[in-house]
């Protein structure tokens, strides 16, 4: 079948690829890139629920309500599903399972849970002692205040990775490390730096490239451990390149930059998406349509003036359209508003309140499915790639 | 006179300044960042910068930006990031001056009209170590940067005498084949052509001259918005509602989007022309969806790296030249997925920019070289001449292959 996919995100990707495994014709669509790179590089299944911290990812699922995106899926299936990803990934970024959650620091010296994490990061869920070593030139990383947090020592090198930049990103020195003598001159300062402890947290900078961070460890001589920062996220950068390289080899057709902006129809299956490209709109056909265009953040989902909230492409049905009561003031509180979105049926299809497919051959995957607010249960990745394999997996129901 | 400033059309390029959650994807993807310090990166000049750039250009590494809009491609909040960083740009050199360099290098059809009649002496010139070191001190480009190959016969002149091989079944079409097309790469162009008419269509060839894109990218707007609107009108002669085919990857996407959204012409008459144009690749793949375009391709049992330029990709077809030439048995085509070959129009022949330009095609050419078995494909004039000069690998149009493989090849 032709199948397109709407979104690059881990869902977008995710479905891309299993369709494309499948046998499918796979076309992606997006309007950018965007998901995995500005994500922590893990792999979060489930983490928090009402307040508590989760231990046993897969246990919980069974116990959610019927209006989560994991009810219908199972906790089977959920599993089968992160682990084809962590698979298709590679054992050089993805090491865990959502049988169990490790529990790693943070660049503010939280504790966080996630089930998938690289194996830069893990030395840091064996202990918790721990030394911090921030570079001086990279603000994104507060060794003092993570390391206060933590109850650790903390120290600084003093290390340009090119002369006379004042704000360097966190990429920029991902780009150096993979330069040995850089990366040597790295280890060396933060071997000289490093306060005792059992394992050295460093930002998460050690290249662009999976394994470059091992030459850094044997050249420290010590155990450590990456800790994500803010975007540009490298390890996430390191997820979202292992992802698109599969799906280049595989030969999806991707097409980037252009935004979808509508549907043709023929009864109740949909026949092609309207594309905005340069200078005009086209159609590109399609036997179905696999959705995972992103939620609020995206803009997939949006919030008018009046506190409309509508789904822009399809116009699909909404379990709420109204924000008014929903956006709480306390950045830090619950946004009910996040849990907003599309319904889907067993086989992923979009359904309306009846739980009628809005069209035989329209599936949706990720953040536009309603029932979560996925930062605070910390289920991104997990949600997003289970639907996503739902969609492809369901594909010949709307055949 | 209105200073450039109050004469820009940029309100809704502005606009989408405030979608920016800065969210950094656009400084991951920018190809020139990573390999000089000498450009701050898209985010930094263009949705950061532009906010105080009111009355006075703020920041003087925007000239280092090589327009190849990757970041306004992977933005996935839709801000016009490449827009506005084209247009501080102009703004930025209107106030401190064009160099004589940039006003004679975009002068792509004289080039080709002075070089044609005398080609084989254009070319010893351009080949000769000492006159391209004297090139390089009294004009600024650099002594080692790709230049065109001047052919002895421009494309207007082999069509003047060309005949069809077989009488249209399809109806006409309109050809566009750019300047570089009409004067050096007139292979390309005649390629084309062969190949519309072996598949049934009737090829129409208005005269036609520069799109503008090159005096756009060097900040020369009322050079580049009086050339494009000429062409416009000089495509607009062929016929209406007639479909515009392009073999100039780059200059169709300045017809299509870059002279609306950038020098900010709004006349129905660009819009008309851009809404008809499509690159031969995407008109062949439409075509091949649709059922309709004949496959008896030739094996050509070979290997062949292709790179998509930056300026194909930012038109959001996709990559339909890759698709198209899987089509032919045996070809295996390699994509590079590299951002940008570093030439990006006439950047790269800069001498102060001429080394970023290589360090931005660095992996591009690694892998041309890895992989080719005597040939690179790629849709764009001056992309192909970098790869090319850079490689010393034989850097063709896919639509060689397509050529080729239909037995057109003589």
């Amino acid at each position: 079948m032709r199948i397109i996919v709407i979104g690059m995100g881990p869902a977008g990707l995710s479905a891309a690829l299993r369709a494309v495994e499948a046998g499918h014709d796979v076309r992606l669509i997006s309007k950018g890139e965007g998901g995995f790179q500005l994500s922590q590089g893990t792999l979060d299944v489930l983490a928090s629920l009402d307040g508590h911290q989760i231990d046993q990812p897969l246990v919980a699922i069974a116990s959610l309500g019927p209006e989560h995106p994991y009810a219908g899926i199972g906790a089977d299936r959920v599993r089968e599903a992160v682990n084809w990803a962590a698979e298709r990934i590679g054992p050089e970024l993805l090491v865990g399972s959502a049988e169990h959650n490790l529990v790693l620091p943070t660049a503010v010296g939280a504790m966080r849970p996630t089930a998938f994490a690289q194996p830069s990061m893990v030395a840091a869920a064996a202990t918790r002692e721990y030394a911090v070593v921030g570079v001086r030139q990279l603000k994104d990383m507060p060794a003092e205040l993570m390391a206060g947090n933590l109850g650790a020592e903390s120290a600084w090198i003093d290390l340009p990775a090119r002369a006379g930049e004042q704000d360097p990103t966190s990429l920029t020195y991902a780009r150096a490390l993979e330069d040995p003598e850089f990366a040597d001159r790295f280890a060396d300062a933060v071997a000289k730096a490093a306060p005792p402890g059992e394992v050295i947290l460093l930002p998460g900078v050690l290249g662009t490239r999976p394994g470059t961070w091992r030459r850094i460890r044997d050249r420290i001589g010590r155990e450590i451990a990456e800790v994500p920062l803010v975007p540009p996220s490298v390890p996430g950068i390191r997820l979202h390149d292992a992802m698109v390289a599969a799906i280049r080899a595989a030969h999806v057709k991707v097409v980037i930059g252009s935004r979808v902006v509508g549907f043709e129809a023929d009864g109740d299956r949909l026949s092609g998406v309207r594309v905005g490209i340069a200078g005009r709109t086209r159609t590109f056909g399609a036997d179905a349509v696999i959705h995972a265009p992103g939620g609020f953040s995206s803009g997939a989902l949006d919030v008018d003036s009046y506190g409309r909230i509508t789904e822009r492409v399809f116009g699909l049905p909404l379990t709420a359209d109204d924000a008014t009561g929903l956006i709480t003031p306390s950045w830090f509180d619950p946004q009910p508003l996040f849990e907003v979105g599309v319904r889907a049926d067993v086989h992923g299809r979009a359904v309306n309140a009846d739980n009628e497919p809005v069209f035989r051959n329209l599936y949706v995957a990720g953040d536009i499915i309603a029932g979560a607010q996925r930062w605070i249960e910390k289920s991104g990745e997990g949600t997003a790639i289970a639907t996503a394999l739902r969609a492809a997996d369901g594909l010949a129901e709307g055949a | 006179m209105p200073t450039l400033r109050e004469r820009l059309n940029n309100e809704l390029d502005r606009v989408t300044l405030d979608h920016c959650v800065k969210c950094t994807l656009c400084e991951q993807n920018c190809p020139v960042a990573p390999v000089t310090d000498l450009f701050s990166g898209p985010k930094f000049v263009g949705p950061q910068g532009e906010r105080f750039r009111n009355e006075f250009s703020v920041d003087h590494s925007i000239d280092y930006c090589s327009s190849c809009s990757t970041c306004t491609v992977v933005c996935p909040q839709g801000v016009n990031v490449a827009e506005i960083n084209s247009i501080g740009r102009a703004l930025m050199r209107e106030e401190t001056g064009i160099p004589l360099r940039d006003r004679l290098i975009v002068n792509t059809t004289m080039m080709g009209r002075m070089m044609t009649p005398v080609a084989p002496v254009a070319n010893a010139v351009l080949n000769n170590k000492l006159a391209r070191v004297a090139m390089e001190k009294v004009i600024g480009v650099h002594r080692a940067a790709a230049m065109p190959t001047a052919r002895s016969q421009s494309f207007r002149s082999w069509w003047r005498k060309h005949t069809p091989a077989k009488p249209a079944t399809r109806g006409p079409v309109v050809f566009f084949h750019g300047c570089a097309g009409g004067y050096f790469e007139v292979e390309t162009a005649k390629q084309t052509v062969e190949v519309l008419e072996y598949i049934g269509y009737e090829v129409l060839v208005p005269k036609q001259s520069c799109c503008g894109l090159a005096a756009q990218s060097n900040g020369l707007f009322d050079q580049a918005s009086a050339s494009v609107r000429s062409l416009v009108d000089q495509l607009r002669s062929a016929g209406e509602d007639l479909l515009i085919i392009s073999s100039a990857g780059s200059c169709g996407g300045m017809l299509r989007h870059e002279a609306r959204k950038i020098l900010g012409i709004d006349d129905p008459e660009l819009a008309d022309v851009g809404l008809r144009m499509r690159d031969i690749s995407e008109f062949l793949m439409d075509l091949h969806m649709a059922g309709e375009l004949p496959t008896d391709f030739a094996e050509i049992a070979m290997r062949v790296p292709y790179h998509q330029p930056c300026q194909v990709r930012s038109q959001g077809m996709g990559m339909p030249a890759a698709d198209l030439m899987r089509l032919i048995p045996g070809l295996e085509v390699v994509e590079s997925f590299a951002t940008c070959c570093g030439i990006a129009g006439t950047y790269g022949l800069k001498k102060e920019k001429y080394e970023i330009g290589q360090l931005v095609g660095k992996d591009l050419f690694e892998m041309v070289e890895a992989t080719n078995q005597g040939y690179a494909a790629c849709d764009t004039e001056t992309c192909r001449w970098q790869i090319e000069k850079s490689t010393k690998v034989t850097t063709v149009h896919p639509i060689f292959f397509i050529h080729k493989a239909y037995g057109l090849a003589r």
